[in-house]
């Protein structure tokens, strides 16, 4: 008997525990992914608690959320890591439209306002959703679904599909615009966009895409459509000196509170700039000043490796999955990750303009945790089944 | 429990109705290899912006961040005691607080009660509170200063949000104008200014510690763990050799006499006469420590050591030792001594006239004969004299190490004008000071050897309060002991009945002096204007133990030496016996023949 022959005898007779159990599943998981998930969760729960600790009273209050969150979002992400993902091909119209059905709320007086962004519905209890997160993982899916099967005789999307898929991503974006959250709006834009070009969709009408888009961008600036505070922070990352004490501010100490961190860090509880809470938002948008701050380069460069090797699995998930609906999912899901790494850290390190995006798995937040980890969960399902083949 | 075996992938079979595999995944295979690349780029920049922030660069954002967090406090150290030969204090540093609000923290209708609690704390005026919390666009209004800590416990105790108090040092002066001018006093800034609390600020001062505190954003303070506090050193406590009691007699007896004879100014210096340690130095118009800011600047010195004046006849000791020490002079040797006497280009006089009489040269001293003393110098010459003024401590600090301490007059005696080397026989044409003068005295009391006059008894070391002794003052022999002797003898008898300074005679005690009348140089009048009336002595004349000397300058009433002076002399002298409890000898002096054949 061969070793593969004895394998395959063992996965017979274990055949009704299989299919009764979940834990089989779980071992074909990507546990690399899996790893740096929970690393990045568990670094998020600690920097949490570090930008938090010093509230007045009730202190550990947000960092006890933070870690029920997590643990709801494990939870969620498990679930969707036991889903068929062809299955979900099916489905995928149903969750785009629950997912807009949820931005249509937002809007409605069921909405309500936190932090100056009408993105909230509020739950009762302290707990609370942001629609527009669960929005992404709509988006993810719909035009994975749309532009899974090719043209007769190609490998790019029929033109109909793609104008679905335009439409769709205009009904999302154009909903979030209305709350205002710029930041998602930009997000579901590249997540469409990702998944177009990962679909294949010709080089020249993604230029034009991107014509239209930079076009309605002008248009939007000459027209004042933006609030002033979006035009502001723009002014400020183009000229951060110009104004400390105003829009500047948040800019001026995110690096004040990196650049202290040096190599080592001052340690857990230990950066100055933290503990006296200079930046602001510094639990949610600007967390990485925390682990900039407290945990120094190496802290920093831990979290940014980290965060890589999840979109590296990500595109290998993508890669090897022979399913093109898989492909697109995993692809986009990596796109959006991606995109909001990017921007996070870069506005964090004054190399990009401030907009309010959460770092994933770190930053602190319920529906923005639920969301990146079901994101993870369908990476993890599309690995699973690709394995079961 | 290990990894199930991973199951042998099955080939795979593509279905033969779709197109080939490679056409269709080819495409999103080679873009996810453009996205790869995409990424890898966008963390490249990631990485080196890091590498900007927080290796290269990190210095700069740290200084930034710790400049608008972190405020140094300082942490003043406590400053050490001024006191007496037995540890009571003259000048001491106690605890205060100072009171200071917040008005950003106060609201608008607690104000009224917050000023009115503090108003009645405090004991002052409540409209001044009420003005000061109103300006709310501040962050800080001192409200009081050098407020008793237990008043500053108690406004604490009302928990203001907004009220806060700080510690503080008061340094107080427990005597007032006891050993004011010797004592000296500290600026506002708590620095010494003059006196002994000025040349030994430093170490009086200690050394102010350091303690960084660290503010947030909301102005909250941050916890810290990291301990970043430098202790203060506190400054060591300075023991002096002066004795309070006789301070406090010295001071009453020059101030008394100074208004009763409408001097200018007074001194009184009285010293150890083995170890040369002042035990009394007191100064009229003496300085008020705790209002010092009121006294005129020229009264906030210490005169005793920094006024220079010519002496007179107590100089004439001087003269004695020279012609003594130069044999061409004895005691009993006999002068013919006129009231005037030819000295190049003038006539000098003696302070009375009287018809030509025979003197001994012992009774030349005691009755201060200008004529007789300048016979005797005439027999010495003006080098040796000049050598001899030296070698007693003219032109030259005392070397007390007292502030303000002054050299002196002497000139080269090659310089000295026809008539000048016969004044400055007779204590005219040379200047001293007071301390310079006791010195002298100090040297013949204790049998011709010149001990450094000394004010420090003690300096606490650096750890623990504990006294460090000083080293004794330096020793050097100035006249035989059988010189000093027999000056003692002269002086003696100048407080004797024939003497001038019988005043200073104390009953039971023997003493021996001399007085000084001299004729006072004042810069208003451009010349000689008034008197310098002085008597100094020690005590008991054939074991001394004491020093006292007693000067007034310009007095209005009266001007010898000898009539007023000497009282003051025998007042303190009196008191520092008994207070040191120093008994008579119980001896008879020897007959000192004054006159010849008279």
């Amino acid at each position: 008997m061969t070793a593969a022959d004895r394998a395959l005898a063992v996965r017979r007779e274990s055949l009704a525990r299989r299919l009764a159990g979940s834990s089989s599943a779980v071992w074909r998981m990507d546990g690399v992914l899996l790893v740096a998930v929970a690393a990045l969760c568990v670094i998020g729960t600690l920097l949490v608690w570090s930008s938090t600790r010093t509230w007045a009273p009730g202190a550990t209050g947000l960092v006890k959320k933070h870690v029920l969150n997590v643990a709801i979002g494990a939870a969620l992400c498990s679930t969707a890591a036991m889903v068929d993902h062809r299955w979900l091909r099916a489905y995928a119209p149903v969750v785009y439209l629950v997912t807009m059905l949820g931005l249509i709320l937002v809007i409605t007086p069921v909405g309500s306002t936190v932090n100056g962004s009408h993105s909230w519905i509020l739950l009762g209890g302290g707990f609370a959703v942001q629609p527009s997160e669960f929005a992404k993982v709509g988006l993810v899916l719909l035009p994975a679904m749309l532009m899974a099967q090719p043209a007769e005789g190609t490998d790019r999307p029929r033109g109909l599909d793609v104008f679905f898929v335009l439409v769709a991503t205009g009904i999302a974006v154009g909903l979030v615009m209305l709350q205002p959250d710029l930041g998602t709006a930009m997000v579901l834009g590249v997540i469409a966009a990702g998944a177009m070009m990962i679909a294949g969709v010709r080089k020249r009408w993604i230029a034009v895409l991107a014509l239209l888009v930079a076009a309605g961008g002008v248009a939007v600036w000459f027209l004042d459509l933006l609030e002033p505070y979006q035009v502001a922070r723009f002014t400020a990352f183009l000229r951060p000196s110009t104004d400390p004490r105003g829009v500047g501010y948040n800019s001026t100490q995110a690096l004040n509170a990196i650049g202290s961190g040096e190599v080592f860090g001052k340690g857990l509880f230990g950066g100055g700039q933290t503990t006296g809470r200079f930046v602001p938002e510094q639990h949610t948008d600007f967390i990485f000043t925390v682990v900039g701050e407290e945990f120094g380069f190496v802290g920093s460069v831990t979290v940014v490796t980290l965060l890589s090797v999840v979109l590296l699995r990500g595109v290998r998930i993508a890669w090897q999955c022979e399913d093109r609906f898989g492909s697109l999912v995993a692809g986009t899901i990596v796109c959006w990750l991606a995109f909001q790494t990017f921007v996070n850290i870069g506005m964090t390190v004054g190399i990009m303009p401030i907009t309010g995006l959460p770092l994933p798995f770190v930053s602190y937040g319920g529906t923005a945790t639920f969301a990146n980890l079901v994101a993870i969960g369908l990476l993890q399902a599309i690995h699973i089944r690709e394995r079961q083949h | 429990m290990g990894r199930p075996p991973r199951p042998p992938r099955p080939p795979r079979q593509r279905p033969p109705a779709k197109p080939p595999t490679v056409l269709r995944l080819g495409n999103p295979r080679r873009r996810l290899h453009i996205g790869l690349i995409a990424m890898t780029f966008v963390l490249s920049i990631l990485a080196g912006r890091l590498v900007q922030l927080q290796g290269l660069d990190s210095k700069v954002y740290e200084a930034h961040a710790a400049e608008q967090r972190v405020q140094p406090e300082r942490l003043p150290a406590r400053r050490g005691a001024i006191t007496d030969v037995s540890g009571h204090e003259l000048a001491v540093t106690v605890e205060a607080r100072e009171v200071s609000v917040d008005p950003a923290l106060i609201s608008a209708e607690k104000r009224t009660e917050v000023a009115a609690t503090l108003a009645r704390e405090l004991g002052s005026p409540p409209a001044q509170i009420v003005a000061k919390l109103a300006r709310t666009n501040t962050r800080y209004q001192l409200i009081a200063k050098d407020v008793d800590p237990v008043v500053a416990e108690a406004v604490l105790k009302h928990d203001f949000r907004g009220v806060s108090t700080k510690p503080q040092y008061r340094r107080v002066y427990p005597g007032n104008d006891l050993a004011g001018s010797l004592v000296g006093f500290v600026g506002f800034e708590g620095r010494g200014l003059a006196g002994l609390e000025g040349v030994y600020d430093k170490m009086l001062a200690g050394q102010d510690g350091e303690q960084s505190i660290e503010i947030g954003s909301k102005g909250q303070r941050i916890p810290m763990t990291r301990d970043t506090s430098r202790a203060p050193v506190p400054g060591r406590d300075v023991r002096l050799t002066i004795d309070r009691d006789i301070q406090w007699a010295a001071q009453q007896a020059i101030a008394s006499q100074v208004k009763a004879t409408g001097a200018r100014s007074g001194s009184v210096i009285i010293m150890d006469v083995q170890n040369a340690q002042i035990l009394g130095m007191a100064n009229a118009p003496e300085l008020d420590l705790n209002n010092w800011e009121k006294t005129p600047g020229e009264d906030r010195g210490n005169r005793a050591v920094a006024e220079v004046f010519e002496p007179g006849s107590t100089n004439k000791v001087i003269t004695a030792a020279a012609a003594l020490e130069a044999g061409t002079v004895r005691p009993e040797t006999v002068f013919q001594v006129k009231d005037n006497i030819q000295c190049a280009d003038r006539v000098l006089r003696d302070s009375h006239p009287h018809p030509p009489e025979r003197l001994t040269f012992a009774g030349v001293v005691a009755t201060s004969s200008n004529v007789g003393t300048i016979m005797a110098a005439e027999k010495v010459g003006d080098q040796k004299l000049y050598e001899k003024l030296r070698a007693f401590g003219f032109g030259a600090k005392p070397g007390a190490g007292l502030p303000g301490e002054e050299a002196g007059l002497l000139p080269d005696w090659k310089t000295w004008s026809g008539s000048q080397s016969c004044t400055v026989a007779y204590g005219q044409g040379v200047s001293v000071t007071a301390l310079q003068m006791a010195s002298v005295y100090q040297t013949i009391a204790n049998g011709g050897v010149r001990v450094t006059p000394q004010i420090i008894a003690g300096i606490s070391g650096e750890q623990g309060k504990k006294i460090v002794p000083s080293k004794p003052g330096k020793q050097t022999r100035v006249v035989s002991e059988r010189t000093a002797d027999e000056i003692a003898g002269m002086l003696e008898a100048a407080v004797g009945e024939d003497g001038t300074g019988n005043l200073a005679s104390i009953p039971g005690y023997r003493v021996a002096g001399k007085t000084g009348t001299a004729m006072r140089y004042d810069e208003k009048c451009q010349g000689y204007c008034g008197y310098t009336a002085t008597f100094v002595g020690f005590t008991p004349a054939d074991k001394p133990r004491l020093i006292a000397l007693a000067v007034l300058q310009d007095p209005k009433k009266g001007h010898y030496g000898g009539q007023i002076a000497a009282p003051v002399f025998k007042d303190v002298m009196m008191f520092a016996l008994k207070s040191r409890k120093i008994p008579p000898t119980g001896t008879t002096p020897p007959p000192v023949r004054i006159r010849a054949g008279g």
